[in-house]
């Protein structure tokens, strides 16, 4: 499905171009409707040590390892952001927003939950598109101290139609703050899982999925990534952790995951990466956190 | 009253929001160290000009010399631009793997483990048990031995109980406090073992005793008073966690 005010043609059977870097920063079509815009961030030294002292194979020593911020914009009849990119990539986001929508308005501008990587910019681009609905996590008590006390609260039961686009809001069940909410998009059978099934990567495979890279997204890969932003996976039952886990694994059986710390991961190959983290959750209960993001 | 004397020059400046089952602190802690005052966290924008206003009244209108920053969350890093404004660019102390991530392009970057020194006086940098955000960092300050603990130890209070520090607070309702906050505020501890969680900060208040425990989100807690509140949230720990 090719939408109104994409400039990148997909369809759903090819790959799509695998990386188009703008004047002002990087974005794609990762699956038909939805664009990515990715912020690299800069080189995280500390975690390419931590990884070529690990013994992993995926990271070649002397690449750029990145932890990248990733929003997503959905274009259906009508648009919606999901996450706005750290304020250090203002001037990433809005070139993007306005490549990809060039006339269209952007309708909703949703927030996983106001922390500062995700939510940077959001002023930057309400005031861009000063008709955009906000729309934020129903969940929590203090939206007025994060200027979130106006904005269009969605839960589990809420749905918004894009026209050819559908999203829903399942419960963040792996989350940081208290208000907090996931996504999915039901026409693509994507989930937005925000802070959750992150990892790192290196130089060449920024902007690519899973299945457009040559190295392998591992118990270790995800590790580095869960052991620092899940810091909290060191005080856990582990087997209520994976309880949780396997329930998502059925609720989301065949959707492709897009994370927002991470690459995507193509609906036909995300079964076995709910196995990988609850291994992952074994040995963050077992050795401790593995530092600071 | 301005600011309430914790002793050892630390000063609780407290302000509090409504919730449903009642308030919630969003405080500030003024230190006075040897080359000027120290903020630890900066407030929510929406105090920002009581803040202010209390914060000119206790400096004598020197304002602040630097700020320490638990995390970056807004309600503790909303007001750095306009105070910054008010009182020129003092130093942050911010702990995160990149500040220009977080908007802090200005801060000193510390790491946990660090005993870091601030405008002459000296605070250890500790790892928080008790955090919603990853970079979030407590921090000891020797001089005073109070424990600035971010998102840890908060509690509710109800109206008009806003002044008092928490061994003060009726007891009716004390310990359903310290339950509802972490309730809604940590949801990771609905997987939580309880004994783990309680075991880490015991092995901290171990490691630095405090004469006092100074939360953002709730009353300090006075050194007498610590272990009926390590009681009370390992109750409510229990509770959360036999919830799910």
């Amino acid at each position: 499905m090719n939408e109104p005010g994409s400039d990148t043609e997909t369809t759903p059977a090819a790959a799509p171009e695998p990386a188009a870097r703008t004047g002002a920063g990087w974005r794609r079509d990762v699956w038909p409707g939805i664009h990515w815009i990715q912020e690299l961030g800069g080189h995280r030294a500390g975690i390419a040590r931590a990884v070529l002292e690990s013994g992993a194979d995926w990271y070649r020593p002397g690449n750029e390892l990145y932890v990248p911020q990733n929003a997503y914009l959905l274009t259906g009849e009508r648009t919606l952001l999901w996450d706005t990119l750290s304020p250090a990539s203002g001037h990433i986001l809005l070139p993007a927003l306005e490549e990809l929508l060039g006339d269209r308005p952007l309708d909703y501008l949703a927030l996983s939950h106001p922390d500062v990587p995700h939510a940077g910019n959001t002023m930057q681009v309400l005031r861009r598109y000063p008709d955009c609905q906000l729309v934020a996590p129903a969940v929590g008590e203090t939206h007025a101290l994060y200027h979130l006390d106006d904005a269009m609260k969605v839960g589990p039961e809420d749905e918004i139609d894009l026209g050819g686009l559908r999203v829903r809001f399942p419960e963040a069940t792996f989350l940081d703050a208290a208000i907090h909410t996931w996504m999915s998009e039901e026409a693509t059978r994507t989930l937005f899982t925000v802070d959750w099934m992150g990892f790192p990567h290196q130089s060449g495979e920024s902007l690519r999925r899973t299945d457009e890279i040559d190295t392998v997204v591992d118990v270790g890969r995800l590790e580095e990534f869960h052991s620092r932003v899940m810091f909290w996976f060191q005080y856990v039952y582990p087997h209520k952790v994976t309880a949780a886990t396997d329930a998502l694994a059925v609720q989301f059986a065949g959707y492709g995951l897009a994370p927002a710390h991470g690459l995507p991961i193509p609906g036909e190959d995300a079964a076995p990466y709910y196995e990988l983290m609850n291994e992952v959750v074994r040995r963050v209960a077992a050795g401790g956190r593995g530092g600071v993001l | 009253m301005s600011v309430i004397d914790l002793g050892g020059g630390v000063s609780w400046v407290h302000e509090s929001f409504p919730e449903t089952n009642g308030h919630i602190h969003v405080s500030v802690y003024l230190i006075d160290a040897p080359e000027g005052a120290i903020l630890m966290d900066s407030g929510s924008f929406h105090h920002r000009q009581r803040l202010a206003d209390r914060i000119h009244d206790a400096t004598a209108g020197r304002g602040i010399g630097a700020i320490i920053l638990s995390h970056s969350d807004y309600p503790h890093s909303g007001n750095i631009p306009a105070f910054r404004q008010d009182w020129g660019d003092f130093e942050i102390i911010a702990s995160c793997g990149d500040p220009d991530l977080q908007g802090l392009p200005y801060a000193r970057r510390t790491k946990i483990g660090d005993v870091t020194e601030v405008l002459g006086r000296r605070f250890v940098v500790l790892d928080p048990p008790l955090a919603d955000r990853n970079h979030t960092t407590w921090v000891y300050d020797e001089a005073s031995r109070t424990l600035f603990v971010a998102d840890g130890f908060g509690a509710l209070h109800a109206p008009g109980a806003s002044h008092v520090d928490w061994g003060r607070l009726p007891e009716e309702g004390r310990a359903e406090g310290v339950h509802e906050f972490h309730a809604q505020t940590l949801p990771w501890l609905r997987y939580a073992d309880p004994d783990r969680v309680m075991g880490a900060l015991h092995a901290m208040l171990e490691q630095h005793p405090p004469a006092w425990i100074a939360p953002i989100h709730g009353p300090p807690i006075a050194e007498p008073d610590i272990p009926r509140y390590m009681a009370d949230l390992k109750a409510a720990l229990t509770r959360i966690a036999e919830r799910d």
